[in-house]
């Protein structure tokens, strides 16, 4: 599994370096910290790079750097790297530029499997785009956002599974909120919530939800596959039916302690572009993290 | 669906969204094209608009490279029958062009001598401790300099004698202060109001005067120019300090320590070293040239022979200049320039600026107030959408065409064009201080409004006082 952690500042993205190591490191996979600075407009950029080149000759950092700074000092601080005798701190001459705005922080002595730090600049859906696009990642974790766009361009241009860390507290115990029903995508996000369940040891809850008066055959069969999917792995988990909306419903379920997760719409791309679709929906209202699956 | 994959699907409707600006612009083109051509307006001016409307919308979306925007405009011309592609040529090269592509040479040339450091001492040296003095002298120094070798050089000389006071201030770089706000502000707002000065101040200030030549309406030299806009140069300085003072008036009031590692650090460079005295004398020479070989030779020329030197003096690499001119900016210029010939020779210019004339002279009911508002107002408003050149590019052919003396309107054209005080986007050195990440987008209009207010009223009151007491 390659793992994707979008990063855009200090400010706002501990949460999601944090929670992004955790699921990194558990599930053992390669991973990649991407730090996205701001867009430099094309009237100005050699200007701005050109200033950038004096202000490194008064070692002053260019920006973005201080951001991988504050990742590496994080990675040390957590183990991921090991801490080096004669290099404990960060330095720029560990910065690789490695073409088309990208460089790369050149890491030693990395205790978890493949772990690099990218620092791109530019529009941040582009970016994130290109790099899922380029380098095949199987997820991508990136912080909330207040824009209401930004959640619609996540799922419809990314590739990759989508984790949003949404409003997360790290002294909350969350549980996983699963919605299951009949369609393939449910398959994936099953398979996906017992990889987390096993590695954070947490309980999970399967919800059925049907506006209908009587569940239908099909959705109880997928329900029953669910459940006994979480059996056989060890996993503890309460299987439930609600009638109601799906997507009301499930943010109420999910309130502040659960993290959703969910399949992605089996619509067709044109349909979600026009029309939205139940995860772009549940991305925007609820006030958890949530997992989409793809 | 439609025999698409679904990530073929996704990827085309990715490219529809990112260049919605651009299939706009196309359909919108398409549709004025088989419009009939308004009264009083030639089929080939007709056309010259649609490439204008064109070229706007994708400057200001940035949906596609700058770089294709230029090579489109191009494209547009001859397509659309306006001009023969060897007249598209020769209008795309010009002397302003010449000047646009030297002074960025001429950049990359001086930045790299390491005069950055020099520049700190000076700064520290006239201003001494005091915060509000540091102040001044940034404004100060800024606009001096950039009047004669142009914003985009100074800010980024600049920026890192700023960020070097504010770490020595035991500040954190990274974290926006009202000491950064108001020292990285200092610098912008220095070079905007500096870049009016002289002709080489901005490549806008060129390419008003190339139109003036091209379209036979007057001749402005070196001095002249001088004349007529240091004034509101000197006069702008004290008022741009207080402005930035009031807006981001720091705690810091003095920067004794501050001051004092600053002159160890740079003093650590040592004595003026052979190549930069000589980098310094080309200079001198170059500005020598513009004052009194312009006239004969032409502006760009003359920057032109200042990059020669440079290059044969072995002061700075031709693969240094290569990588770091923006070259797209160039192409886009040249056809922006193209553009406004072809506005000016079909008649496009003329049709706007007559119906621009009717239309506010029912709101204002006189003629100069008009022209005045076209050229001061409408040229400031879109010079912070656009950028300050293409600003002067595509208005410049049509404030000439509204009548008046022709000089007088061009230069406050010009002028205008550099009250780029309140986007990101509208010169170079805003950018620069923005891409810091100090400065957000609403601190620019914190401050910036004020100024741009106080700065048309200082060049009216100069245009309407003090101009007429010179002869031009």
């Amino acid at each position: 599994m390659k793992i994707l952690i979008g990063i855009s500042s200090k400010q706002y993205s501990g949460p999601t370096l944090d929670v992004g190591m955790r699921i990194a490191s558990i599930l053992n996979s390669s991973t990649t910290i991407l730090d996205v600075g701001q867009k430099i407009s094309e009237f100005s950029y050699k200007d701005v790079s050109i200033a950038n080149e004096l202000m490194e000759s008064w070692d002053i950092d260019r920006p973005g750097v201080d951001v991988l700074e504050w990742d590496f000092e994080y990675l040390q601080k957590e183990n991921y790297i090991k801490k080096q005798s004669n290099e404990s701190s960060f330095s720029k001459n560990l910065l690789v530029d490695k073409g088309n705005g990208r460089s790369e922080v050149f890491l030693k002595g990395v205790a978890i499997k493949n772990l690099s730090l990218i620092l791109r600049n530019g529009d941040i859906i582009e970016e994130l785009r290109d790099e899922v696009q380029s380098f095949n990642y199987d997820l991508t974790i990136i912080g909330g956002s207040g824009k209401r766009s930004m959640a619609h361009d996540l799922i419809q241009y990314i590739d990759s599974s989508i984790f949003v860390v949404n409003n997360f507290n790290q002294k909350q115990k969350y549980k996983i909120l699963l919605a299951v029903d009949d369609s393939k995508s449910t398959g994936k996000a099953l398979k996906f919530g017992v990889r987390v369940a096993q590695a954070f040891n947490i309980e999970v809850d399967l919800i059925t939800i049907s506006n209908d008066q009587v569940i239908s055959e099909s959705l109880k069969k997928a329900s029953d596959r669910a459940e006994k999917m979480m059996r056989r792995s060890g996993v503890r988990s309460k299987a439930q039916f609600v009638k109601g909306e799906l997507v009301d419903t499930l943010v109420d379920f999910a309130k502040e302690d659960h993290i959703i997760i969910m399949g992605k719409s089996s619509h067709s791309p044109i349909t979600k572009f026009f029309l939205g679709s139940k995860p772009l929906e549940v991305m925007q209202s609820c006030q958890c993290p949530v997992l989409i699956v793809k | 669906m439609f025999g698409f994959s679904e990530r073929s699907l996704t990827n085309i409707l990715f490219w529809v969204t990112r260049k919605k600006w651009l299939i706009l612009s196309f359909l919108l083109s398409i549709s004025f094209f088989y419009f009939p051509s308004p009264e009083g307006l030639s089929p080939e001016g007709h056309r010259t608009l649609i490439i204008v409307m064109v070229a706007l919308s994708l400057i200001i979306s940035e949906s596609i490279p700058l770089p294709a925007v230029a090579i489109l405009i191009l494209i547009m011309e001859v397509v659309l029958g306006v001009d023969t592609a060897d007249g598209v040529a020769s209008s795309f090269m010009s002397d302003a062009v010449f000047f646009i592509m030297g002074s960025l040479m001429l950049a990359v040339s001086i930045v790299h001598q390491g005069l950055d450091k020099r520049l700190a001492l000076l700064v520290i040296n006239i201003t001494g401790n005091k915060t509000w003095k540091i102040v001044v002298g940034f404004v100060s120094i800024s606009a001096l300099l950039s009047s004669f070798i142009g914003e985009h050089t100074v800010g980024a000389m600049m920026l890192p004698v700023a960020l070097a006071l504010i770490r020595n201030a035991g500040l954190e770089t990274r974290k926006a202060t009202k000491l950064s706000s108001v020292l990285l502000f200092s610098i912008a707002y220095g070079c905007a109001i500096g870049s009016i000065g002289t002709p080489s101040g901005g490549g806008r200030n060129v390419i008003m005067i190339g139109y003036l030549a091209e379209f036979g309406m007057g001749k402005i030299s070196y001095l002249d120019w001088i004349k007529m806009t240091y004034p509101i140069v000197i006069l702008q300085i004290p008022i741009v300090a207080l402005i930035l003072w009031r807006a981001f008036t720091p705690p810091q009031k003095n920067m004794d320590s501050a001051v004092r590692k600053l002159k160890v650090k740079v003093a650590k460079s040592g004595k003026l070293n052979s190549n930069q005295i000589m980098a310094i004398t080309i200079f001198l020479l170059v500005f020598g040239g513009w004052i009194f070989l312009s006239p004969i030779f032409g502006l760009g020329i003359v920057a032109l022979s200042g990059v020669f030197f440079y290059l044969s003096f072995g002061l700075v690499s031709w693969k240094e200049i290569n990588r770091s001119t923006n070259w797209g900016v160039i192409l886009l210029f040249g056809s922006a320039i193209s553009l406004g010939i072809q506005m000016k020779e079909t008649g496009a210019a003329l049709w706007v600026a007559g119906q621009t004339l009717s239309f506010l002279e029912i709101i204002f009911q006189d003629v100069t107030i008009v022209r005045w508002f076209v050229s001061v107002i409408i040229t400031g408003i879109l010079t912070n959408l656009l950028s300050s050149a293409a600003t002067v590019a595509v208005l410049g052919p049509i404030v000439l065409d509204m009548g008046g003396n022709p000089i007088i309107t061009g230069i406050m054209t010009s002028i205008s064009s550099a009250f780029a005080y309140l986007t990101v986007v509208a010169s170079p050195t805003c950018m620069i201080i923005h891409s810091t990440g100090l400065i957000t987008s609403s601190d620019y209009f914190r401050a910036g409004w004020k100024l741009f207010i106080i700065s048309v009223l200082i060049l009216l009151v100069v245009s309407i006082i003090y101009w007429p007491f010179i002869e031009i």
